[in-house]
């Protein structure tokens, strides 16, 4: 076992349809709580009633990109540790550089297997929670 | 498949025809911002929200498995990328081919959406 089951997911993205459709897999396939925002306002919103374990942030949004929400959740008690995903079409050699710098778990690259995405999730989290108890966390 | 799969998978077509049903507008209004845009080839922010608007119907072209959508978007996207680097406000080739991509993206709209009206049609029929 690498440690407890993820539950708690907090998921930022401004494009309803995409939301909508991620939701509906990571709640009906994943099992998973989800919270879903279409901005870092509305997640800044909820993010310290809803707790989360993961964020799962769109890093193309407009006003305030997912690099820029991470910073300000962050900021907050309830999610200055909550590892955090992003999800983009575009992932260069330096973007996964200062992605990285930042703590981001990983990157889900667009487009993705909705299908597939708890999966893909789930293994990145269980990585994530190895690493942890590799380093007596 | 288990139930839950299932359930996905009938939820994830019915978006995906929604998607397909109002492309056409989506497309009409994108057309429409870049005209808005062409007339005031001075307000940055105009296309910067039509390029954004491109970028997320490049997403769900993707995720509701319209590839040609997401490809004529793309195409869109990168010749809108062009004229939001060129401090002039872009060349008369340049806006050509912003014009010329979103014609494309205009095409590939309506294939799509006729193709989905057919099946709908034929669907129909007892």
């Amino acid at each position: 076992m690498s440690g407890p089951t993820l539950s708690r997911i907090l998921y930022v993205e401004d494009d309803a349809d995409i939301r909508e459709v991620v939701t509906m897999s990571l709640q009906m396939l994943g099992k998973f709580q989800v919270a879903g925002c279409d901005s870092c306002a509305a997640a800044l919103d909820l993010v310290d009633e809803f707790n989360p374990e993961l964020l799962l942030l769109d890093v193309m949004m407009p006003d305030v990109d997912g690099p820029a929400t991470l910073r300000v959740l962050r900021e907050r008690v309830s999610a200055e540790s909550a590892p955090a995903i992003f999800i983009t079409a575009k992932v260069e050699a330096g973007d996964m550089q200062r992605y990285k710098k930042m703590g981001v778990l990983d990157v889900i690259v667009k487009p993705f297997d909705t299908m597939g995405l708890p999966g893909q999730i789930e293994q990145i989290w269980q990585r994530y929670r190895r690493s942890l108890n590799d380093s007596g966390g | 498949m288990t139930a839950a799969d299932e359930e996905f998978a009938r939820e994830s077509a019915r978006m995906s025809a929604a998607f397909v049903a109002q492309l056409p507008r989506q497309v009409q209004a994108l057309s429409d911002d870049l005209v808005a845009w062409l007339s005031l080839p001075r307000e940055a922010a105009l296309l910067e929200r039509l390029s954004h608007k491109v970028h997320q119907l490049k997403g769900a072209g993707s995720t509701f498995g319209c590839s040609g959508i997401s490809d004529s978007a793309r195409v869109l996207e990168q010749r809108l990328a062009t004229l939001r680097s060129d401090a002039t406000g872009g060349s008369a080739s340049a806006m050509d081919e912003v014009e010329a991509a979103m014609e494309a993206l205009r095409g590939e709209a309506n294939r799509i959406y006729g193709e989905s009206a057919q099946r709908g049609h034929r669907g129909t029929q007892t």
